[in-house]
């Protein structure tokens, strides 16, 4: 009994966690519970190399904990990008067009990532196709997320 | 350098090379490495057949219903709830279909000897009926007395041979009969918990080389379906084509001979020899004044062996092993060599497998950036767990 509520209530603060990556922010909790069955969690000490620009993606990856930098391949003070915090997903990119890593991303702390392969991402297409949309349509927001900043700072 | 310093930055090699080099997915180094470990791979499971029969069996119980557990999770049904009602369907569908089976076996159990006699004679009879026909259509035959010495050769294998064999394979096959039982069990636990192993495993993969396992284990994957469920749809077409043919021939129990020739098929070389004597024995015992409807089951043997090389073969099982033809012969050799039956059933698929992950391994060895960075993750982690021990 005591087993199960220990299961029950880890299980919980999984789904919370995973909730608050903006990836999965509008999934329900049977559809978390879909998505964690097919995320690989990994954990990077500060300045490991998560990915390396050029490089073929087969994953794109959510920040659970710690920073995470996206700079120029091998210069991470000069040629900052950007630095993502907890909850923002990144190396979307070339998954989606299967293009090679436009950057390079190191962790700037300690930090654990939720990965999503590309396989189990079309295969979520496939089996669970409104799971797959209610995801796809979090990664379209952060993209225009993104441009705005790019081009205007928050124009409209 | 203090522990609390950073670690030492990446040398320009490591950091400059970005290119991955030349492939060595399809260099001689990665074939030879496939063919060596193969056959390394093929004398260790040969050692453990009890284990390596009911995981091949199950592995092909797995891609066999794997798209039905995958319509229902389309459905919107969980994984686990998905594996078990199309688990319990089959395992109760298969449990009705063994009843006739099972009562057949029983009520003929005693005479089970006999019956083997009996189809053994027929087979005597139709081969020496045709030697007589070829000795007197060719008279170099008759003066070779190559009647009389097909026919000295049949009668020692049935008198010394078979007497000597049969009660061994018989107690072999009923020493295999528990770990087979394994096979459905193992089955079960590969569609229900298939991707939390996959994750299990993928834990223990350094970050360096993680997105390349990603990349391995999907491709392995890919391969394994296709060739496996390649297979299942080309023994449904043999199974069509050679009960519908010796249907028409007028055979007896013509749907299970073509089941049985069709399922042989798996093995092969020897798989399609066995099945063909198997039909054209039964054939023979069951249509004894008819020798000409067994020549016509021959042809149609070899002419369905024919259409699966060239026609069907290509259309279902393809080129998912995108192997050569002369490593793949040697393979099979290898195999049949080395484990056996199993061994040159599991020959191929194994080398593909192999191969994958001999092209990844190459991939990486052949990398000095993933190895650099491997190398500079574990730097971090040392320095970490030694940043108090610096006296």
């Amino acid at each position: 009994m005591l087993t199960l509520f220990n299961k029950r209530s880890k299980e919980g603060l999984r789904i919370s966690m995973l909730r608050k990556l903006s990836l999965f922010a509008t999934l329900s909790r049977s559809e978390l519970r879909v998505v964690d069955s097919l995320l690989h969690e990994r954990r990077y000490l500060k300045g490991e190399i998560v990915f390396d620009e050029g490089e073929e993606g087969q994953a794109l990856y959510a920040i659970i904990s710690g920073r995470v930098l996206v700079c120029r391949q091998g210069e991470p003070e000069t040629g900052r990008i950007a630095e993502l915090e907890a909850g923002v997903a990144f190396g979307e990119l070339a998954l989606l067009d299967n293009a090679p890593r436009s950057a390079q991303t190191r962790a700037a702390q300690d930090c654990v990532l939720a990965s999503l392969s590309r396989s189990d991402f079309e295969s979520l297409l496939d089996t669970h196709a409104v799971v797959a949309s209610k995801i796809a349509l979090q990664l379209a927001r952060q993209f225009g997320r993104q441009l705005r900043e790019r081009v205007g700072g928050g124009a409209p | 350098m203090t522990p609390n310093e950073p670690p030492p930055a990446m040398t320009p090699a490591e950091v400059g090379d970005e290119s991955p080099g030349p492939a060595l997915s399809s260099g001689p180094l990665v074939w030879a490495a496939t063919i060596v470990f193969t056959t390394l791979l093929l004398a260790l499971l040969g050692r453990v057949l009890w284990l390596v029969v009911p995981s091949l069996l199950a592995i092909i119980v797995y891609y066999a219903l794997f798209p039905l557990v995958r319509r229902l999770t389309l459905a919107g049904v969980q994984r686990p709830t998905a594996a078990a009602v199309v688990a319990g369907v089959v395992f109760v569908g298969a449990s009705i279909a063994m009843v006739p089976v099972v009562s057949w076996i029983a009520a003929h159990a005693g005479a089970g000897q006999e019956l083997l006699y009996r189809y053994l004679d027929a087979g005597r009879m139709l081969v020496e009926r045709t030697m007589t026909m070829l000795d007197a259509r060719f008279e170099f035959l008759a003066r070779m007395n190559f009647h009389g010495q097909i026919a000295m050769r049949l009668a020692e294998f049935g008198d010394t041979y078979l007497q000597k064999h049969a009660g061994s394979l018989l107690l072999g096959a009923a020493v295999w009969l528990p770990s087979l039982l394994l096979a459905p069990f193992f089955a079960f636990f590969f569609l229900r918990d298939g991707k939390r192993f996959l994750k299990f495993v993928g834990g223990a993969v350094p970050n360096a080389y993680f997105e390349r396992t990603l990349d391995m284990v999907e491709r392995v994957h890919t391969t394994a379906r296709a060739y496996i469920q390649g297979m299942l749809k080309l023994t449904a077409i043999d199974t069509a084509f050679l009960g519908l043919g010796l249907w028409a021939l007028g055979v007896p129990g013509a749907p299970v001979l073509g089941l049985l020739a069709a399922v042989l098929a798996w093995v092969p070389f020897v798989g399609p020899i066995i099945a063909g004597i198997i039909v054209v024995l039964v054939t023979a015992t069951d249509l004894p004044h008819d020798p000409d409807i067994v020549y016509a089951v021959i042809v149609l043997l070899a002419c369905v062996r024919l259409l699966d090389d060239f026609v069907f073969m290509p259309l279902t099982v393809g080129r998912s092993l995108r192997m050569h033809p002369l490593p793949t012969v040697l393979l099979i050799f290898i195999g049949g060599a080395v484990a056996g039956i199993p061994g040159l059933i599991l020959a191929l698929p194994l080398a593909a497998v192999v191969m994958v992950v001999a092209g990844t391994i190459g991939g990486i060895v052949d990398n000095p950036r993933l190895r650099a960075r491997h190398a500079f993750a574990k730097r971090l982690h040392t320095q970490r767990v030694t940043a108090d021990l610096t006296p």
